[in-house]
């Protein structure tokens, strides 16, 4: 009977997972002894990276979006559901409308999800730019401004790319430049922590860009709530700041169905092994991606990279060996610094990240991965 | 243990301790990590935050002081640092 490997989710994580696994096990696939299959809610793919591009008008919104279809090689089937719940002790999936999918190797990739009505007066108040709608709006925002207080604010932990903040302060601070407003713009940035960044080898070279532009720092500020119709910010720390235009990063949490699975922490987040990144106490069920609760960058890079030891251990286990491939946090993100330059941090569970001067160069780089992204970390051509 | 002539007392449980092995957390960041369990949990959790970044020994009592959390300990361990963080108030 075949061995059936089924992977939950269709975004960066998944993808790529799904199409790595078919080349690992290119025989056994071929030959039917591996069946593979995804679900993916909508059947569309989001390079979500692609987001903050849209609102800079640096990437088209059809450009950050593909059929899953296309991306996935045609011997992975493809099935369009809401997952309503997995039965781990049954090993089956069951999807909202009552279909059960059975499986006897699990890849969890679900990512996260925005949850802006957490914070109150989010959604009436403030712009974000983690989904493709809301880019798109604060772009016509941007177009529309013509000058007054921008704040850039952190409303929530943990939440997607962690470096975004600081790339969308960069971006807007050159935007307001090249538009001639920036004398009439005040730009404030808000970060939960003392300082604009978690750690000093980024945080210190980050604040003193920050500085040389006339960026304004409030830390550490932890967002309470939004009023909207006062245009304030207000954080727990007590400091209330105005604005004509709020950027905020809205709070994340993990799909619900990984709660109503009891897979999950308190935000839905999965306990993996961070090495071998296999949930905790499932000896079939592995995890990429946003949807663990290890604490490192929740990115497309971090999936990339975690996907080659998911894959490895999922062929390791449907030829019933031990999953012994480890995952030893490797990231690489860039971080745009202007419209058309940017750095990188690079680092892995030993070593941390030590970004170069920023250079067009480096946001070169960043250019041809976007267009190379479907090719080369979607499809796993290469 | 209450004196002899002191008035009973009812033990009371020993706090929740939840460990956050943030060693290797370079991005966020360890810190980033405590502010987002300490936000989750109840009032008087303990947190147990292993951290490898030199830094935390300077964030994370900066921070503590201006939350108004308690920083029971900081211990140095073989490569890291092991802080006792408690929850004081939401």
């Amino acid at each position: 009977m075949a061995k059936r490997v089924v992977i939950l989710g269709g975004g960066i994580g998944g993808t790529t997972v799904a199409n790595r696994i078919r080349k690992a096990l290119e025989g056994e696939v071929a030959t039917g002894q591996v069946q593979l299959a995804l679900i993916d809610r909508e059947g569309i793919h989001a390079y979500q990276p692609g987001y903050l591009m849209v609102v800079f008008d640096k990437m088209r919104p059809e450009e950050v979006r593909r059929e899953e279809a296309r991306l996935l090689h045609r011997s992975i089937q493809l099935i369009k559901g809401e997952v309503e719940k997995i039965d781990s002790p049954a090993n089956k999936i069951l999807l909202k409308g009552g279909t059960e999918v059975a499986y006897d190797i699990l890849v969890v990739a679900s990512g996260s999800v925005i949850h802006p009505e957490l914070i109150p007066g989010f959604i009436e108040g403030a712009h974000s730019f983690y989904d493709l709608e809301n880019a798109q709006k604060l772009r016509t925002a941007l177009h529309g401004f013509t000058g007054g207080k921008i704040v850039v604010s952190v409303a929530g932990m943990p939440y997607k790319c962690p470096v975004a903040p600081l790339e969308v302060t960069f971006l807007l601070d050159d935007y307001l430049r090249t538009q001639g407003i920036r004398d009439k713009t005040e730009i404030h940035y808000t970060y939960p922590i003392p300082k604009v960044f978690g750690i000093d080898t980024v945080a210190q070279p980050m604040q003193r860009l920050m500085s040389e532009r006339g960026i304004q720092i409030h830390v550490p500020f932890n967002v309470d709530k939004i009023d909207p119709a006062g245009k304030t910010i207000k954080g727990v720390e007590g400091d209330v700041l105005p604005y004509d235009l709020l950027i905020a990063i809205p709070p994340h949490r993990g799909a619900d169905f990984v709660g109503a699975s009891g897979l999950g922490d308190k935000g839905n987040w999965i306990p993996t092994d961070r090495y071998l990144l296999r949930a905790e106490g499932k000896q079939n069920i592995f995890v990429l991606g946003d949807a663990t609760n290890i604490p490192i960058s929740k990115a497309g890079s971090t999936a990339d990279y975690e996907a080659e030891t998911v894959t490895q251990n999922v062929a390791a286990l449907a030829r019933g060996e031990a999953p012994t491939s480890r995952y030893e946090g490797r990231v690489y993100c860039w971080i745009l610094t202007g419209l058309a330059q940017a750095t990188y941090i690079k680092f892995d569970y030993l070593h941390p990240p030590h970004p170069p001067t920023p250079s067009f160069a480096h946001y070169w780089n960043k250019v041809i991965y976007n267009r190379t992204y479907w090719d080369l970390t979607a499809r796993a051509l290469f | 243990m209450t004196g002899s002539d002191g008035p009973p007392t009812t033990p009371t449980a020993p706090p929740t301790r939840m460990v956050v092995d943030a060693r290797g957390s370079w991005c966020p960041g360890p810190l980033m990590e405590l502010v987002r369990v300490i936000k989750e949990e109840p009032v008087g959790t303990e947190f147990e935050l292993l951290s490898s970044d030199e830094g935390s020994r300077k964030d994370i009592p900066i921070w503590l002081n201006k939350a108004g959390h308690q920083l029971v300990e900081l211990r140095p361990d073989s490569g890291f640092d092991r802080f006792i963080v408690r929850k004081t108030h939401e």
